[in-house]
């Protein structure tokens, strides 16, 4: 009795500020939003979920039949499927190609010159891929009518406008920033892969693609889980950028779920937090959902 | 004054709602028996009770960023002025996209950070925070002479259900200004205002033709921009009985008409969203205007008056009330952004005090309207003895437009306050937009279409 409360009390105070930490920052939050999404609160009207109605699964169904919902979740899925194979597989060519770079100090100025974006504060990449894609200011619009001809001034692409255009070239905007980072992720993988595979299977006459696809590709699989599920997770769940692209206009591609979230929760009218949260879970669920899977796919077959 | 802004001002008069505000004299007395209020206290609960440790705040102001940002003189010099009248520590308000759910956060516990929000624009946020109750009206705080001098039409604005919850104070107005340059090269005459729309599509058309710039003409795609200030130049009286903009009148409908007439001479992202603010500033027709490639404009006076100081020669400017069509009304559309004084806060008669200060302290309008100031903001004074001043002897400094967009006021009438103020055109915009955009050729179609989207949403709601 006494070993076990003397050990118990040299065990909780060290496992106490981890469970405070995932209970009132993870756990908390996660129950509360929960709630709320059974609730009809209304931030301007109601003083607190407590006091709003217990609606139980009404806000569910009416975002099941809402198409605003469903319009949203398909516009991020595509979005997401535009942008993930770039950021997944640009970096991945880009780390196999500096990593065969033996001069260290070329190496060094390459590995640099790839993480500087990276090291960019969000607003200012905005800013700078506003100007880039800007019709009347900016340079690659420029290039096409001024330069090169192809278009003028009546008919020049619009690049964030709500064309078939906005999520690819988001999509460039954001494997521009990323592309650094996640080729370190990539080159730190690379680093473990032992150089005598490489030499043997050279021995043995297998050709660069083979090298590439059975050692480098296979042995690089936990690396590309990590980014496939943490960048699958912010490009289906993003929002600044489309708010800063395409405002609050429901008739944009960037008024995805995330988007018709913040408006319901922080804009309109009487500021329906209830339903806001529920549109929050749907999302989540279906991106708990392709995570899981994804874990499937890219699970250990050794 | 015209005889409509006369009417209105006497009938404002005699309304009793407006307590009667108080002056220096009483704002003193006041404070001498807090004072000895607070003595009898904090003798009864002794010190350090949370009553006497609150009164010891400096007025508290917050603002929103985009005031410092155009009137830096108010951080730099006029509340370095005001804080030797009394303690000051103002702020940057939390607010971008004109949110105000940390002001509404903190009044559900009964207080606030600030004590007054300098950066409320009645149509876009006033009735949410009066819903919320995040704020109280200014009617016991503001004296009776700031009242009666503020321009009736701009105090009726301020005014929701009998009270005054704004304390008005940077003035814009829907106008159309030129490129005096652009026209000129394109033959027509850099001094004449367009009277009609039809004149002023004409216009825009032979700029264009002329190839005396790309564009003819300019707007920006924002409902409560450019929608309902034409509609206005039809018919101001454009609400339904729920004060919602009734997008099915036919001055909204003769209002589109003329915004797909322009989009013939307009760049082809001219609907596309802004790239700051979430979207709704640094929008395509900033970009065209102030990059010369555009010469007619319609917009709020400070957008062109800003612009034009990024050109060579910012007098080629030219600005005018709107075009109207034979039988419109001729009116446009105005707001105030003005203060909001929140329940919860404290030194309220302080803060009347400072915005009575603030508001009238010519140094602001100096930057606003001086023609010796590159990229002038623009907007304008909400007093009438102000503007009586300036027009019995006007300042050397007073840009020749100033009193051209002032005269606009006398018929201008502001958005209705509504919870749906703002949003009711950011809902409504993908429904009228298929008609700019040539997916529906009926207007009338795409209008109600506008106005279901509209009343979809508000189903939803409580309010």
């Amino acid at each position: 009795m006494w070993r076990t409360t003397t050990r118990a009390a040299r065990t909780w105070p060290y496992l106490l500020p981890a469970l405070f930490f995932f209970v009132g920052w993870q756990l908390w939050p996660i129950v509360r939003a929960l709630w709320i999404s059974f609730t009809s609160f209304s931030f301007l009207l109601d003083d607190s979920p407590e006091s709003a109605k217990f609606i139980w699964f009404q806000n569910y169904v009416d975002a099941v039949k809402d198409p605003l919902v469903r319009s949203g979740l398909w516009h991020a899925a595509v979005f997401t499927a535009i942008f993930l194979p770039g950021m997944i597989f640009l970096p991945m060519v880009m780390a196999v190609l500096v990593d065969r770079v033996h001069n260290k100090k070329a190496a060094g100025v390459y590995r640099l010159i790839l993480l500087i974006p990276a090291m960019m504060p969000g607003p200012l990449i905005f800013i700078l891929w506003g100007w880039l894609y800007s019709n009347g200011i900016g340079p690659i619009n420029y290039m096409l009518v001024n330069v090169f001809h192809l278009y003028d001034v009546t008919n020049q692409p619009t690049w964030l406008g709500a064309t078939n255009l906005t999520f690819l070239s988001l999509a460039l905007m954001e494997w521009w920033w990323g592309l650094g980072f996640h080729t370190m992720f990539y080159l730190a993988g690379l680093s473990t892969i032992p150089k005598e595979l490489y030499e043997s299977a050279r021995v043995d006459g297998a050709s660069e693609w083979r090298i590439f696809w059975n050692i480098t590709f296979a042995r690089l699989r936990p690396i590309l889980l990590v980014l496939v599920v943490l960048r699958f997770g912010t490009a289906f769940a993003l929002i600044d950028e489309y708010i800063l692209t395409g405002g609050f206009d429901r008739s944009r591609p960037t008024y995805t779920w995330t988007v018709y979230m913040w408006d319901t929760a922080f804009q309109l009218g009487d500021q329906n937090r209830g339903y806001a949260a529920t549109i929050g879970w749907i999302g989540t669920i279906g991106m708990l959902g392709v995570v899981l899977w994804l874990f499937y796919v890219f699970r250990n077959k050794d | 004054m015209t005889n409509d802004e006369q009417e209105l001002f006497e009938e404002l008069l005699d309304d009793e709602e407006f307590a009667p505000g108080l002056n220096r004299g009483a704002l003193l007395q006041r404070g001498a028996a807090a004072g000895a209020a607070m003595w009898g206290v904090s003798t009864l609960f002794g010190p350090g009770t949370a009553f006497a440790s609150t009164q010891a705040r400096s007025l508290t102001p917050t603002f929103y960023q985009w005031i410092y940002g155009l009137y830096p003189e108010i951080p730099s010099a006029i509340n370095k002025d005001y804080g030797k009248r009394h303690k000051l520590d103002a702020k940057i308000a939390p607010v971008q996209g004109f949110g105000i759910d940390r002001f509404v956060a903190e009044a559900k516990k009964k207080k606030s950070t600030w004590d007054v929000y300098v950066g409320m624009t009645p149509f876009v946020e006033m009735a949410s925070l009066i819903e919320s109750g995040a704020i109280e009206p200014w009617d016991k705080y503001i004296s009776k002479s700031v009242v009666n001098d503020l321009i009736p039409s701009i105090r009726q604005e301020a005014t929701y259900q009998g009270h005054m919850w704004s304390f008005p104070f940077l003035l814009d107005i829907i106008i159309q200004a030129w490129n005096g340059e652009i026209v000129k090269k394109a033959g027509l005459d850099p001094n004449a205002a367009p009277k009609t729309w039809d004149e002023f599509i004409a216009n825009a058309k032979k700029v264009v033709s002329s190839k005396a710039a790309p564009f003819g003409a300019v707007f920006d795609s924002h409902g409560w921009r450019s929608l309902a200030p034409i509609t206005y130049t039809f018919n101001p009286n454009v609400y339904t009985p729920d004060g919602l903009f009734d997008f099915t009148n036919p001055a909204t409908v003769n209002a589109l008409e003329v915004m797909k007439r322009m989009m013939e001479v307009a760049p082809n992202n001219i609907l596309e969203e802004g790239k700051v603010d979430a979207g709704v500033n640094t929008t395509p027709d900033e970009e065209a205007f102030a990059g010369r490639q555009a010469a007619y404009y319609i917009k709020y006076q400070n957008a062109p008056t800003r612009f034009a100081g990024t050109w060579p020669d910012p007098t080629v400017l030219h600005i005018a009330g709107m075009p109207k069509q034979p039988g419109g009304a001729g009116a446009t559309v105005f707001w105030n952004t003005g203060a909001a004084l929140f329940k919860y806060g404290q030194n309220k008669q302080a803060a009347a005090d400072y915005m009575k200060f603030l508001t009238y302290d010519q140094r602001i309008w100096k930057q606003a309207l001086s023609k010796h100031v590159k990229g002038q903001s623009g907007q304008l004074a909400p007093y009438k003895s102000t503007w009586a001043k300036w027009e019995k002897s006007p300042p050397e400094w007073m840009a020749d437009w100033a009193f051209t967009v002032r005269a606009q006021l006398g018929k201008s009438k502001a958005i209705k306050t509504n919870i749906w103020g703002l949003n009711q055109f950011v809902l409504g915009k993908p429904g009228w937009e298929t008609y700019l955009k040539g997916d529906e050729k009926d207007p009338k179609k795409a209008l109600a279409k506008a106005r279901d989207l509209v009343m979809a949403e508000v189903k939803k709601h409580k309010k």
